[in-house]
């Protein structure tokens, strides 16, 4: 009885279709990024990331004077 | 229809049986509106929450200075947030993980550090910015702020803290549907149509590129295309589970999102359109709604000052969580809306914690907010053309991505806006070394 149920069920699912909310899924594979390590750069990316993180350091530090100065608290506006 | 609630074990798990809760429907056509519909949130909220209380401040400040002549500007950037937010799509999806955690793990944790840092600050300082929004409308609303603000900031950690993440989304979803008031807004105003179709023309408006004009296209660029929606969406994507499979519906979930945001900052251009129209200088969006008063109606006015309490709590809401996400993922804490408060404490810790002293902030008498924007908008100019700069380097990485890596014309594409951008975030450099640098109009 069990078995003629189950082949019923699943001649109907057959010719419908199937809605899962990603909640409700089975959980997927992905890439698993933590075995990957650090990505693999060229040279010329890495100059460039090393340029980007001096030009951003200058820029945090250009922003804090100025913002320092705007709040009067180097003396001077 | 004949649908019903099925539940089945998984396909493919013949080990382990894990029972999966779905739907039955006949056709494909309902298979693919529901597939979206379940799908749909990440986009829409991370596009419309982008129209924050900054947003609403600046595109009707672009409206009350030079009418519709910058409604080109806000088209152009239709096609700019999509790519970028399109490619955090794949990127969330392929990975499940979030974008601070993908920077720590693939440039090491100096990079990781730095860019949560800045995260960090930049979301902090612009969550004090929406609840100074919401003072301000409060207030003209005849609602004492001490009691407003209070309760925003209650409403936020409500929403967030329930243990569900469907709930938070669903929820926030109908904040981002509220916001479609601002068509209807802007159509009660009688937009001038030929005004609004030269406006969609590029051209420099009347009096050329001044000094004030190039920063407030700079201020929409910034507020259209923001670094905290890169952390956010990839982590909101991550939490949902979203799935290879749900790529399309993700990616037509942040066209839509995108197309709103677009329209809607539109309508609020013409709201400033409509008091420049009348004569009216422009101070902040909550006065300007009280100048219109006794020219448009009741209905315009409050509406106004709603939809911007309505925008500041979607900013809210997305910054906060965008900062609590990126937090977790860095420090390794459980991170996710679906777990309830006593299993990710740190998790929600720190979104309740950001909103109440931002909220905290905003009641101290003389608190320097003036400051506090500036901040925002130089910081966040300075960070997003980096922040990009590493989404692109991972949207190349074949090891990490696979098939779902950039094409050569995606990155012809976002070098181009990387170049713009770095370019505008130069200009705002020299603005902030050099403030008489460029003449004031």
């Amino acid at each position: 009885m069990a078995t003629a149920m189950n082949s019923l069920q699943t001649e109907e699912l057959e010719n419908r279709f199937v809605v899962i909310h990603p909640l409700d899924d089975v959980p997927e594979e992905k890439v698993d990024t933590e075995s990957l390590g650090p990505m693999a750069m060229t040279w010329s990316v890495r100059i460039s990331l090393v340029s980007l993180r001096a030009y951003l350091v200058s820029m945090m530090l250009l922003v804090l004077y100025h913002a320092l100065n705007l709040a009067g608290l180097l003396g001077r506006h | 229809m004949n649908n019903k609630i099925l539940t089945m074990p998984a396909a493919g798990a013949e080990t382990e049986i894990m029972p999966v809760r779905g739907r039955v429907v006949k056709s494909q056509w309902t298979f693919n509106l529901l597939t979206f519909l379940m799908v749909l949130g990440p986009g829409l909220i991370v596009m419309v929450a982008d129209n924050d209380a900054g947003a609403v401040s600046t595109y009707i400040q672009a409206g009350a200075q030079y009418g519709t002549h910058l409604l080109w500007v806000i088209l152009l950037l239709l096609p700019v947030t999509y790519f970028i937010q399109e490619m955090v799509v794949r990127l969330g999806i392929a990975t499940g993980k979030g974008h601070a955690a993908m920077i720590y793990q693939r440039f090491g944790k100096w990079w990781g550090l730095f860019s949560l840092a800045d995260l960090e600050l930049v979301n902090f300082l612009t969550l004090v910015t929406e609840f100074a929004a919401i003072d301000l409308a409060c207030a003209n609303l005849g609602i004492d702020p001490w009691i407003g603000v209070p309760v925003a900031a209650t409403v936020l950690v409500t929403i967030a803290v329930t243990g569900s993440y469907r709930r938070w989304e669903r929820m926030t979803v109908a904040l981002c549907l509220l916001d479609l008031v601002w068509l209807y807004l802007a159509w009660r105003l009688h937009p001038p149509l030929a005004d609004l179709a030269h406006g969609l023309v590029p051209g420099i408006p009347q009096g050329g590129l001044t000094g004030d004009l190039t920063f407030l296209v700079i201020a929409i660029v910034g507020t259209t295309v923001a670094p905290w929606q890169l952390f956010f969406q990839q982590s909101c994507i991550a939490d949902k589970k979203l799935r290879f499979a749900d790529v399309k519906w993700a990616r037509l979930d942040t066209f839509l999102g995108a197309c709103i945001t677009i329209a809607v900052a539109g309508c609020m251009l013409i709201a400033g359109n409509y008091s420049r129209i009348h004569g009216f200088k422009f101070d902040d969006p909550a006065r300007m709604a009280n100048n219109l008063l006794p020219i448009a109606s009741w209905f315009v006015r409050n509406a106004l000052l709603l939809l911007m309490i309505n925008a500041a709590l979607l900013g809210a809401t997305a910054i906060s969580l965008s900062s609590a996400w990126a937090y977790g993922e860095v420090r390794g804490w459980p991170h996710s809306l679906e777990l309830p408060f006593q299993k990710a404490k740190g998790f929600y810790g720190v979104y309740g914690l950001s909103v109440a002293l931002a909220a905290g902030i905003v009641l101290i008498p003389k608190a320097p907010l003036q400051l506090i924007i500036l901040s925002v908008q130089v910081l966040a100019g300075v960070m997003l053309p980096s922040a990009i700069i590493f989404l692109q380097l991972l949207l190349n990485d074949r090891e990490l991505l696979g098939a779902h890596a950039n094409k050569p014309w995606n990155n012809l594409v976002n070098w181009t806006i990387i170049v713009v951008l770095f370019g505008l975030s130069m200009i705002l450099a020299a603005q902030v070394a050099a403030p008489n640098l460029f003449p004031a109009s």
